[in-house]
């Protein structure tokens, strides 16, 4: 199963794929990966006090199994930064995550304005946060390049007016704990 | 249940006096408690001696597993380490004053801290000053001192173990110090001696719970201060009123000194007030802890180097077993600091020609930490969170604790786990049944 999973991070797509249209694009359902666990959590557009709750919640799964802890922080760092964009930037949305053995895969979708030029967001230092935002010490322009970093995969699918779908892969280290 | 899980390392439950009104089980950070037959049972391993349960029990079925005075009266020769707090529970009264009733109660020797709080600072500045070039530990730091706050990051936020400032904590150097200096001497002359730690909050582990050989030697003992409070006072009371008191010489400088550097970290922020440190956080409450320790992990944070967490509001001053009023202490505080002011006395260019030595390096190894709670909690399989989602269908989750599980999300994890049966759940057949 990882093995799959594994040779398509190999093969030469980019890391973000926005051109091709909703149904061609290869899902974890297409390999027939399903997954052992998914729970979805919903997030609240901007509800600053709450954001951070699905996370939280997700990673309280992840540590009753014992999962491996840098795995966990990855992920916790991923989930929080996806969260903020959908509270600041996105209408309301959700974050699932899909839990096997060797692999997860983290979800933020949500059904806001969307992203109009992916590969301009995913530059370091770009925002559209407004003023507000940026006095509550959000919008640096780091949200995307961050998970970039923290996640070992990435897939933003989004358009203008389409609301926006960021999945997140994550495979266990090597020697990691596996629950 | 067997009477043995009654106590922990930490805690003792009085099973005559439990009522099973269940409040300790909503306020255990690590989800400990659990009643059985209407009396409360305590998973020992998952305790971490934080004290909210004594604090949250109406009935004082749960006291800390301390030690009263009358240890004292066995013939041993008796040394006192004593945190500041005690200091701020005698308003007005000097700290040597206290140290001095002390010893009329009994103890041989009379350790202050602030010596060692002030090594202790010195070595943190240090390792902060190096870490920026370095970055051998990721920001923010953590602060070591509330032991509460490194066993609930090693239960709930293993993660962030690497975060936690690697020097040795106050209380650690002096026990150290104690030891090679005056305890070798004593066991020299063939006395037997005995450590007790005078603390404000239940956190020093029973030795009597530690098998027979990892007991630590000389023997340490934990005293509450309100286990100490009646009969100190009443001695602080003779000093206070006597005319002249005997100059009393003591052999080492950290027997009798007490700065106003040292009575600042009974309070919250008093352990960053003095470092020498850019950016730095204070955080007190065990919710405000957990709920920053949430957020570090999230990644938040990033720009501050030093956070001092208590898990305690207001700090040491509002533990468990402290006796006046953590206002009321922190006011004396203020008073304190005022009268003697801020500074340090000892020569930095030694503490750090002995922290080039390695002197302060905390060598507890992280997998060791880890392992103290990890194999208490068996890891859930995948399969196992199936089941858990769908109990918890199945149950309300309004949280009622009438099955005698902390909320509903841990009586399904106790089912799964088999510690306890469905038909417990006191909503579980109606609400099937309304939905079928």
């Amino acid at each position: 199963m990882l093995a799959i999973l594994r040779g398509l991070t190999d093969n030469d797509n980019p890391p973000f794929i926005n051109t091709l249209p909703a149904r061609t694009r290869a899902t974890s359902d297409d390999f027939k990966l399903m997954p052992l666990l998914k729970k979805c959590f919903n997030i609240k557009s901007r509800d600053f006090i709450r954001a951070g709750e699905a996370t939280i919640n997700v990673q309280n799964i992840l540590k009753s199994m014992d999962y491996d802890s840098r795995l966990i922080r990855r992920v916790a760092i991923c989930g929080y930064e996806g969260e903020m964009n959908v509270v600041m930037h996105g209408g309301d949305g959700s974050l699932c995550v899909e839990v096997d053995t060797d692999w997860l895969i983290l979800e933020v979708s949500d059904d806001g304005p969307g992203i109009e030029d992916i590969e301009l967001a995913m530059k370091a230092g770009y925002s559209t946060a407004n003023d507000d935002y940026r006095e509550m010490g959000f919008g640096a322009g780091m949200g995307l390049p961050n998970i970039k970093k923290n996640s070992d995969r990435l897939h933003i699918e989004s358009g203008k007016g389409q609301g926006t779908v960021v999945r997140m892969f994550f495979f266990m280290p090597e020697g990691g704990k596996t629950p | 249940m067997s009477k043995k899980q009654l106590t922990t390392c930490y805690v003792r439950f009085d099973r005559n006096l439990c009522t099973g009104y269940g409040s300790c089980l909503r306020v255990c950070p690590t989800k400990a408690i659990r009643l059985k037959n209407k009396k409360a049972v305590r998973i020992v391993e998952q305790c971490i001696g934080c004290g909210a349960c004594i604090r949250a029990c109406r009935q004082g079925a749960i006291s800390a597993a301390t030690e009263g005075p009358r240890m004292l009266e066995k013939d041993h020769v008796a040394i006192a380490l004593v945190s500041p707090v005690l200091y701020a529970q005698f308003p007005g009264v000097m700290p040597k004053d206290v140290l001095l009733g002390l010893r009329r109660m009994g103890f041989a020797h009379t350790i202050d801290m602030s010596y060692f709080l002030e090594i202790f600072q010195c070595a943190t500045e240090e390792f902060i000053t190096r870490n920026r070039k370095s970055r051998a530990a990721p920001w923010p730091l953590i602060s070591p001192v509330c032991p509460v706050v490194v066993r609930l990051i090693a239960f709930r936020f293993p993660s962030l173990l690497p975060n936690v400032l690697p020097v040795l904590r106050p209380v650690a150097l002096m026990a150290r110090e104690v030891k090679s200096r005056l305890i070798t001497e004593y066991t020299n002359k063939g006395k037997d001696v005995v450590l007790y730690y005078i603390n404000p909050c239940p956190t020093k582990r029973d030795p009597v719970c530690l098998p027979a050989r990892r007991r630590p030697v000389p023997m340490e003992i934990a005293l509450g201060i309100n286990d100490i409070y009646p009969e100190l006072a009443k001695h602080v009371d003779q000093i206070q009123a006597a005319d002249d008191i005997p100059f009393y010489q003591t052999r080492f400088e950290y027997e009798t000194c007490a700065t106003g550097n040292a009575s600042m970290w009974a309070m919250s922020g008093g352990e960053i007030a003095d470092m020498d440190i850019d950016k730095s956080l204070a955080v007190s409450g065990m919710q405000e802890t957990i709920s920053y320790l949430e957020k570090i992990e999230m990644g938040l944070f990033q720009d501050i180097e030093y956070i001092e967490f208590r898990t305690c509001r207001e700090g040491c001053l509002g533990g468990v077993l402290t006796v006046i009023d953590k206002y009321l202490a922190k006011a004396a505080v203020q008073k304190m600091i005022k009268r003697f002011g801020l500074g340090r006395r000892l020569d930095r260019q030694n503490i750090l020609r002995m922290y080039e030595k390695g002197e302060f390096q905390s060598d507890k190894k992280l997998t060791k930490l880890t392992s103290l709670f990890g194999a208490s909690r068996e890891a859930l399989t995948i399969e196992a969170v199936q089941k858990i989602d769908k109990i918890m269908d199945l149950i309300t989750g309004i949280d009622c604790t009438a099955c005698g599980s902390p909320d509903c999300r841990t009586f399904a994890e106790d089912v799964v786990r088999g510690n306890a049966a469905l038909k417990e759940c006191l909503f579980v057949d109606t609400h099937s049944k309304k939905k079928s």
